[in-house]
């Protein structure tokens, strides 16, 4: 970059070795001799090791600069701008695509019905520690962890005593949801901003699902519910339970969060997503596609790798 | 794994430090200590400091890898972004 003489651009490093989301509020995001800041009002200055980090998400307030998201992109680190909860919006500075033999991989798997039940069995077999019923098909499979997933649900409000009538939520109106409801939002919006960042890293598409369809976060939703019952859903609703009591001294989101962040150093998350990514689509058994022989190979060698297979630089 | 760094700290405290860690630049201290005796120099540090301000450093299992302590103030004070901590740059009092 111009404005850093002397040093090269930084380079990604791999998503195993980052720390987990940031969410920023009400602050002014820009870069001050070459590292990437939060300004408050008050004129603090607070400095975020932006390329440590999987994923900055921006809640209401915040304000990006131009150098702030080209810095966020040399590193490798998603932004995603976020509505109150964390219900995702919209989404830059590692966009997916870099990885042209993994998309056209993960496409042939979705397309072929064959691979693709293949793949959503596995699923199945991660989600529940079991294999997946024979002679189902993907609808079939659908509905039947949509029986379990509400199970779940209600088997843990009656562990954690919550108050639980269905998962319902209004994007467009976030306090109308009740308080279980609300938390588990902030829960799983943490969970997708993790996946999502795994995802991209990983060089794969988020949009393309197996199980999930039609959504532009399909594949992260695939992708998340294989943590999401034994990782967020009991964080949430033990937070739920805590704030009926009166217990929490902080807000329910941010009681979720930090329970969120527990679970997922636990679970060991970061280090485990990129290679579960890798599992779930080997299991459709086709191999990766092999460049056609008239194809024109890259002018130049691109510099060693430095973060992970989706990482641009 | 512990670092201690103090800044404007009486000369008996920073005396009192090298007893146990390395001075390895001024007012830069390292070491490798369990938890108990790293609290109990903490405490040494905290009973010594008078005007002075400092911070430690060291190894935690959490999600960042490392933990800090401050004491007294600086222009640098931590600051909580849920569960992770990072340091807020004050601006200059006029």
């Amino acid at each position: 970059m111009a404005d850093m003489p002397g040093l090269p651009p930084p380079r990604p490093i791999p998503l195993k070795d980052r720390a987990q989301l940031v969410f920023v509020e009400r602050a002014q995001l820009d870069v001050r001799d070459g590292a990437f800041c939060a300004v408050n009002a008050d004129g603090t200055v607070t400095q975020i090791p932006v390329g440590g980090l999987a994923g900055l998400m921006l809640e209401p307030g915040a304000r990006i600069s131009h150098a702030a998201v080209a810095l966020a992109a040399r590193t490798g680190t998603l932004i995603a701008w976020v509505g109150e909860g964390g219900v995702r919006l919209y989404s830059a500075g590692q966009p997916g695509g870099a990885r042209s033999d993994k998309l056209l991989w993960q496409a042939k798997l979705a397309l072929d019905d064959k691979p693709r039940l293949r793949i959503v069995r596995r699923m199945f077999e991660i989600r529940f520690g079991e294999a997946a019923p024979e002679r189902r098909s993907i609808d079939q499979l659908r509905g039947i962890e949509g029986v379990r997933v509400r199970e779940t649900y209600s088997l843990l409000a009656r562990k954690y005593g919550v108050a639980w009538k269905r998962r319902k939520y209004d994007p467009n109106d976030w306090d109308a949801s009740d308080t279980p409801n609300r938390c588990l939002s902030a829960a799983t919006a943490c969970l997708h901003g993790l996946t999502e960042a795994a995802v991209l890293a990983a060089g794969y598409a988020p949009a393309i699902g197996f199980l999930h369809t039609g959504k532009p976060l399909s594949f992260v939703y695939d992708i998340a519910d294989l943590w999401k019952l034994d990782t967020v859903v009991p964080e949430a609703f033990r937070v739920a339970a805590q704030a009926a009591k009166g217990k929490l001294d902080m807000s329910p989101e941010r009681a979720v969060r930090l329970a969120c962040r527990d679970t997922f150093r636990r679970s060991g998350l970061l280090s485990k997503i990129i290679p579960r990514i890798e599992e779930v689509l080997s299991a459709g058994e086709l191999p990766m596609p092999e460049p056609p022989k008239e194809v024109i190979g890259p002018a130049f060698e691109d510099e060693g790798k430095s973060g992970d297979d989706g990482h641009r630089g | 794994m512990m670092v201690i760094v103090v800044s404007r700290a009486p000369p008996r405290l920073r005396g009192r430090l090298a007893a146990w860690l390395l001075e390895v630049r001024a007012g830069v201290y390292v070491g490798d200590y369990s938890a108990r005796t790293r609290e109990r120099i903490w405490d040494q540090v905290l009973g010594g400091l008078e005007d002075g301000d400092a911070v430690m450093v060291w190894k935690a299992p959490n999600d960042q890898g490392f933990n800090f302590a401050t004491a007294g103030r600086n222009r640098r004070m931590p600051e909580d972004f849920d569960g992770l901590k990072l340091i807020k740059f004050l601006p200059r009092q006029t």
